[in-house]
């Protein structure tokens, strides 16, 4: 079966990109357009989050912070996609259990790198 | 590949732009908004990050010079001033000219955007912002390949790896392919079996390397867990060790602010995609009526089952292919603010904008069409029907003028309200103007709604002069006849001196609708449910005491009705009862007689073809299940028209706009003339 990456972001081409080259690799990609969004589509399995910081409702810091208070969700890999101009953010994402982080602007090979030496 | 993208981010930078736009005249009126301000850095910060990833480098650099300007904004570093909020929307309007460029559509002047980008600096005092350039990113800052060496890489990941989602296994995997790899591992931390946390890390690896990589390639594997763990790199000719990362505690930033603006799910699909969708259920629901049909006829209970099913599915198909494509009004609603605000400077009014029923749904299609008109009808509100603010303080009103934009369900319909609260229609100028361009006669008797109805005229304007604003060459009859082109209607209510509100009824789709099948003779009709209230029998007795009118009792209630067979002219024998079906219009309930009322059902609409284009009681046909084809009525008109029909008997001259129409063609009045 197939890996499932849930990709978080509120822009959709963004997600749309993210989703294309990941669903090209063979995983099986589900989108979420903010953190509340994503929190609500964890409820079903998914092996790798990876999500936007700047997000409306629920940003990426919140939503990885809701991840790791699930007892449910134990040691899912999270990986942020943040800008250079958020060292401070990156940090913080790290802090609140973030696996790893992704530079905007990115392309799809360096983002199926990244997804492979998190999710093999 | 990347074209589709390019696409994508093509239109998610436009509705961005329309949202900063709005953020931004939201601004004007609230400055310093958190909320607002959090809203309008999203958008500049999602255009700036998705142009540079799709290739959009000069704007994701000029949203760049924006984007920080709002960063601080909302920090409260700086407040927004009106130059600053002016600026911004030229600014956006500038990311337009530009992602135009990119669409190979126009050029966007290089010197405007620098322009912008040293007033932006001179605005806030900031010194020009790093650029957003392209950052190299973990993966690919690997470096050259040299001669092939041996590392010694020692791994000791923290013990909360493993609840952050690292997996040791996997790196190590990603060292292998980097060459020829060694690994010992270290247990000496572990615990005992019963002191052991299962979800700690306990281990640590000692790994020798042969790799043609350098010591950056190797360490950028483990950039993720390197402020985690201990890890030494080193080259196994030296020997000294030093541990090479340690973890660096984090600093909380500014809270984030946080914006309430409700992106809705969703995925995009080509409109042709839809539309092809629309037609095949469309075609099904026609076979599904065919097959309800042929099963009755059967009689025979497991076909009229199976039948009974697939009418079930196809009317939940139907209504939910419907709702695909329904979109609320309100990005068609909120562009109007930035007309509003751009007339007032223009035209030197002061005028408010007020939304009401944007969530309201419309088909796609209608809605992409009503733009045009509704530009139109708020033009002409400020330009002929709003005063200026000393007019307006001398009719003792406020000098604010208020233009009230509405939308909101009523049955199959949606009813568009366009209301402004400036001078309203002076009746007696529009008949004397109608008297001047020799529409009417100088003395003919004509009621408030007829004299309205000549604004719909062909090159009628009450307007002196032409303005940059309205006089574009595009009159209300243009505005009429666009909505009609939608099978809705437009009506006119003013208020002389207090206002005038233009009503726009539409309706809800244009592929198909539940209607009511009745006949009359062997001719069938569909109305639409939504208009039908109830059916009541009319009896030869009802007829007999109503002493020749064409008025029934219902329960009480004076209904007037419409012999339908009658009003077409049918002839058949007339049945012994016949019903009345009674319906709502905009002129109160009306009953249409008929022999008999079939039943319910759903309506795929068939135009006419161009022949019929003109005929204003039908709005199209449909074909039953049995191949006949029922014209499907339009109440709202068919009793417009009986009412001018009896009007016309009684008054000497009515006026329907229809006259004006082939009025104009056989008086050559000019079409491009001033217009309302």
């Amino acid at each position: 079966m197939s890996k499932i990456i849930l990709t978080v972001d509120d822009s959709a081409s963004v997600r749309q990109m993210v989703k294309f080259t990941l669903s090209d690799a063979g995983y099986t990609v589900v989108e979420a357009i903010d953190g509340q969004d994503a929190l609500a589509k964890l409820a079903s399995p998914v092996n790798l989050v990876i999500t936007d910081l700047n997000m409306p409702n629920l940003d990426g810091i919140g939503l990885i912070r809701g991840v790791r208070a699930n007892a449910a969700l134990k040691g899912i890999p999270i990986l942020m996609l943040t800008t250079e101009s958020q060292e401070s953010r990156k940090r913080e994402g790290k802090a609140a259990g973030a696996t790893g982080w992704i530079v905007k602007p990115f392309t799809p090979q360096q983002i199926l790198a990244v997804v492979k030496r998190v999710l093999g | 590949m990347i074209d589709k993208y390019r696409q994508a981010f093509d239109e998610e930078a436009r509705e961005l732009l329309t949202g900063l736009e709005s953020a931004l005249l939201e601004l004007d009126e609230k400055r310093d908004d958190g909320e607002v301000l959090g809203r309008a850095f999203r958008a500049l910060h999602t255009i700036k990050g998705s142009g540079a990833m799709f290739g959009f480098d000069q704007i994701a650099g000029f949203a760049h010079n924006l984007e920080a300007v709002f960063d601080r904004l909302r920090g409260g570093q700086l407040s927004a001033t009106s130059d600053l909020i002016a600026l911004s929307l030229a600014a956006g309007d500038q990311i337009k000219f530009m992602l135009d460029e990119a669409a190979g559509n126009g050029a966007a002047d290089p010197a405007r955007t620098a322009g912008i980008v040293a007033e932006l600096h001179r605005l806030t005092g900031m010194a020009e912002p790093a650029a957003a350039a392209a950052p190299p990113s973990p993966a690919a800052s690997g470096s050259t390949a040299g001669p092939a060496a041996d590392w010694r890489i020692r791994f000791r990941p923290g013990p909360d790896v493993l609840l952050n989602g690292t997996n040791p296994l996997l790196l190590i995997r990603e060292l292998r392919q980097l060459g020829e790899l060694g690994v010992t591992v270290d247990t000496a931390a572990l615990p005992p079996l019963s002191q052991l946390d299962a979800e700690r890390c306990y281990l640590a690896w000692d790994m020798v390397l042969r790799t043609a990589a350098g010591r950056e390639a190797i360490r950028d594997v483990f950039i993720f867990v390197e402020d985690d763990c201990q890890l030494s790199i080193e080259p196994l000719a030296a020997q000294p060790a030093e541990p090479d990362a340690t973890a660096g505690p984090a600093k909380p930033n500014a809270a984030e602010a946080r914006g309430a603006a409700a992106a809705a799910s969703s995925i995009r699909v080509s409109a042709d995609k839809l539309d092809q969708l629309v037609n095949l259920v469309g075609e099904l629901v026609a076979v599904q009526a065919r097959l309800g049909e042929t099963a009755l006829r059967r009689d025979d209970p497991e076909i009229l089952e199976i039948s009974e099913a697939v009418e079930r599915l196809t009317c939940a198909l139907r209504e939910n292919s419907m709702s695909i494509r329904m979109l609320p009004l309100r990005p068609t609603f909120e562009r109007f603010r930035r007309l509003v605000h751009d007339l007032s400077v223009e035209l030197h009014k002061e005028v408010e904008l007020s939304i009401e029923g944007a969530d309201t749904e419309l088909d796609k299609t209608v809605i992409d069409q009503l733009n045009d008109p509704l530009v139109h009808l708020i033009r002409n509100s400020m330009d002929h029907g709003i005063e200026t603010p000393d007019a307006r303080r001398r009719a003792g009103k406020p000098p604010v003028g208020t233009i009230h934009l509405s939308a909101q369900h009523s049955g199959a319909n949606v009813l568009i309200r366009v209301s402004d609260d400036g001078r309203g229609l002076d009746a007696e100028a529009v008949r004397a103007r109608a008297v001047e361009k020799g529409l009417i006669a100088g003395s003919a008797p004509l009621s408030e709604s007829e004299v309205l109805a000549l604004i719909l005229a062909p090159g009628f304007s009450t307007a002196r002069q032409v303005t940059g604003v309205s006089g574009r060459g595009v009159g209300m009859d243009v505005v009429e006849r666009s909505i009609e082109a939608l099978r809705g209607s437009l009506e006119m209510a003013s208020r002389p001196g207090a206002g005038l509100t233009v009503t726009l009824r539409l309706p809800l789709t244009l592929a198909i609708i539940d209607g009511l099948l009745v006949r009359v003779g062997e001719a069938y009709f569909v109305l639409p449910l939504a208009n039908s209230l109830e059916c009541v029998e009319l009896t030869r007795e009802d007829i007999r005491d109503a002493h020749g009118k064409h008025i029934a009792n219902v329960r009480g209630d004076l209904v007037p009705y419409i012999r339908l067979a009658e009003y077409f002219g049918i002839q058949r024998a007339p049945p012994e009862r016949e019903q009345i079906m009674v319906v709502e219009t905009d002129h109160g309930h009306y009953g249409f007689v008929v022999d008999q009322v079939i039943g319910d059902h759903q309506t795929v609409i068939k135009s006419l073809g161009r022949l019929y284009r003109n005929v204003q009681l039908v709005s199209g046909a449909t074909i039953l299940g049995d191949g006949t084809v029922a014209l499907i009525l339009d109440p709202h008109r068919l009793v417009q028209n009986a009412i001018q029909t009896v009007g016309q008997a009684s008054a000497c001259r009515t006026i329907s706009n229809r006259h004006f129409r082939s009025f104009k063609k056989e008086n050559r009045i000019d079409g491009t003339q001033v217009k309302p």
